[in-house]
């Protein structure tokens, strides 16, 4: 199993009046391949749960397997490889590095892997290439469009060959057009055999998974598989 | 991530932030710059004096007499001359009067007014004065004896007065007393006024008709070399001491070494204090970067999470934050170098009037403590960068 998650709750200001329960209890397992939407309104916990996963936050109480190590048992630098070798991640906001230019964003996470020079080179112009921007490596973020942007940290995260792609409201901040793209990336990269969890509150983004999620304060209220997932 | 590629980053974030970059390492130029340019000033001091001593001669001592009585004085003269050539031959190369007065020196239609040192020695003055002969003869023990009206002169009065001409045989006037010229010195004080150059010598027993008594007041007596001083210093004094009572008069001796060493070690504490108050400015600078750096890591919250959320560690972040702060204050200290270079030179020929360069050793340990400096003041932001959590760090705008 790729991802366990046994009775997980994040809660900020635990015993003071303005206690947060943003996870209450939750369990999940997601397999291999998967395509995972998480799906809920605005503070149901779901970008908490996103965090968990991709390692970014621990659980206040719970356990977390991640290919069946314990990540409450890591250190920060077991976590912080984690995150660069197992984890892709797909920013509603794109959080690119507005100093560095596309060929130098997507080639960040690959240097702090320690991959040689001339690999990361094939991987970046790889990557580029799956998203349709080669010809664009040169240019920085404010140079591009926010669609293009997002498929530089598409190929970002895809260049790293993580095995799991979180995407937070990837496509938030972009037109449907644009939106419609991206989630066909996503599909294509799950059909090559990524497992994706997708963020977002649109039942419309989330029908493009085969598996939906549905968080509401905290809680899993509903969890379904295939067409009739929405 | 290896350090080449931190080292990248550090100069893309220097160079997008070039004014700002520049700003930080002002505090470091400012400082390398003092702390080079107040040593080397305290060193070319040092030179000047050094040299100066070196020309008046190394290696005397000085002898002041006050006798009651004008033929004591005259007798003491015998006394010490021989006792100084005889019995202390090993220890002493040789001894001379050595008052001086001044006045105007004229020849023919040229007079010099009052700027040249008049001495009043014997045959061996040159030797305790490190003057050496260029042509013609020096005082010689029958000029003393006599009292001849003769007298050796220094480059500048040949400049000044002759010329081209030959000034041998020439007799020239010193307020009115008239001096047959028997030789000339060479340059030892790059014949300018009131140098060493601008001096002549005459037989002290002219002493009557210059400086009007018969009395000797003070003597040069020179050693052998540096290491016999002390002995010669010793034997001179119980000599003196047994010949000159209380009732007869009074004597000073003085080692001019001494003088040269407390000098010098004046001037060498009179630097350090200096550069530990120019290392305070270094020290400024520091703050001055770990200011910006701090200002640096609340500013780049986000792509320090952004970092850390594609697998940034704490020790990649660390590094790249010290190697930012340490070239900031390398490429500081190596401008303040420069700065301290150029201004080392400027002052050297403006005050000395040699080419002056900061020594090795100031130059190394003031780069180097600038770097220390970023990286000690780079540590504090460092760490607090390295130390956000992802998400927390995300978050921020």
């Amino acid at each position: 199993m790729l991802i366990r998650v046994k009775d997980v709750y994040k809660i900020y200001n635990e015993g003071h009046e303005n206690e947060v329960r943003a996870l209450d209890g939750v369990s999940l397992n997601i397999d291999y391949g998967e395509y995972v939407a998480i799906i809920g309104s605005s503070g149901s916990g779901k970008s908490t749960f996103m965090n968990i996963l991709g390692c970014l936050d621990v659980p206040t109480r719970g356990e977390y397997f991640l290919e069946d190590v314990n990540v409450k048992e890591l250190t920060d630098a077991d976590l912080s490889r984690i995150r660069s070798l197992k984890v892709g991640f797909i920013f509603q906001g794109y959080n690119l590095i507005s100093t560095l230019n596309a060929y130098e964003n997507i080639e960040l996470p690959l240097i702090y892997q320690n991959i040689p020079a001339h690999k990361r080179r094939d991987a970046v112009f790889e990557a580029l290439e799956r998203v349709g921007l080669k010809e664009r490596y040169l240019h920085f973020p404010s140079q591009l469009s926010g669609g293009q942007q997002q498929r530089i940290a598409i190929a970002r995260a895809i260049a790293t060959r993580a095995p799991i792609m979180m995407a937070d409201e990837p496509t938030g901040a972009l037109d449907s057009k644009t939106g419609i793209q991206i989630m066909e990336t996503l599909e294509e990269l799950n059909k090559s055999g990524s497992t994706i969890i997708l963020i977002t509150h649109d039942n419309g983004i989330a029908a493009k998974a085969k598996r939906v999620v549905r968080l509401s304060d905290g809680h899993i209220i509903s969890d379904s598989r295939g067409e009739t997932a929405v | 991530m290896n350090l080449l590629q931190s080292f990248k980053m550090a100069v893309a974030t220097i160079r997008i932030n070039k004014v700002r970059s520049f700003l930080t390492m002002l505090g470091i130029i400012i400082g390398v710059t003092s702390v080079i340019g107040l040593v080397s000033v305290m060193q070319g001091y040092n030179a000047d004096i050094t040299q100066y001593y070196e020309k008046m001669g190394v290696n005397k001592i000085s002898v002041s007499l006050t006798m009651y009585n004008f033929s004591d004085s005259v007798k003491m003269y015998d006394k010490l001359y021989e006792y100084v050539n005889k019995d202390l031959s090993g220890l002493a190369s040789g001894v001379s009067p050595a008052m001086k007065t001044s006045g105007t020196i004229q020849y023919g239609s040229g007079t010099i007014e009052d700027t040249s040192t008049v001495y009043l020695g014997n045959e061996q003055f040159s030797l305790c004065n490190n003057y050496d002969l260029k042509e013609g003869r020096d005082i010689s023990y029958m000029d003393v004896q006599s009292a001849n009206h003769v007298c050796v002169i220094g480059s500048y009065i040949v400049q000044e007065l002759f010329g081209y001409k030959n000034p041998i045989g020439e007799t020239i006037y010193f307020n009115s007393l008239p001096l047959k010229v028997v030789g000339v010195y060479y340059q030892k004080d790059g014949t300018t006024e009131s140098s060493m150059d601008d001096a002549i010598v005459m037989p002290y027993t002219l002493n009557k008709e210059v400086l009007g008594t018969v009395a000797v007041s003070a003597y040069t007596v020179k050693s052998v070399d540096a290491t016999s001083m002390t002995a010669l210093y010793t034997k001179l004094n119980a000599f003196l001491d047994a010949k000159i009572d209380d009732t007869m008069g009074k004597f000073k001796l003085t080692n001019e070494n001494t003088e040269m060493e407390a000098s010098d070690d004046e001037t060498a504490s009179l630097s350090l204090v200096l550069g530990a108050v120019a290392s305070i400015a270094l020290l400024v600078g520091g703050i001055g970067i770990m200011n910006i750096m701090l200002v640096t890591v609340t500013e780049r919250t986000r792509e320090i999470g952004i970092r850390k959320a594609i697998g940034a560690t704490r020790k990649a972040i660390i590094t790249q934050f010290l190697i930012e702060s340490g070239m900031l204050s390398a490429l500081g200290g190596i401008i303040g170098i420069i700065f301290g270079f150029i201004i080392t030179l400027i002052v050297g020929k403006a005050m000395y009037d040699m080419i002056l360069l900061p020594m090795a050793w100031i130059t190394c340990a003031s780069f180097a403590f600038s770097i220390a400096i970023g990286i000690g003041f780079g540590l504090y932001p460092a760490i607090k960068a390295s130390g956000l959590q992802p998400v927390v760090a995300l978050r921020a705008d």
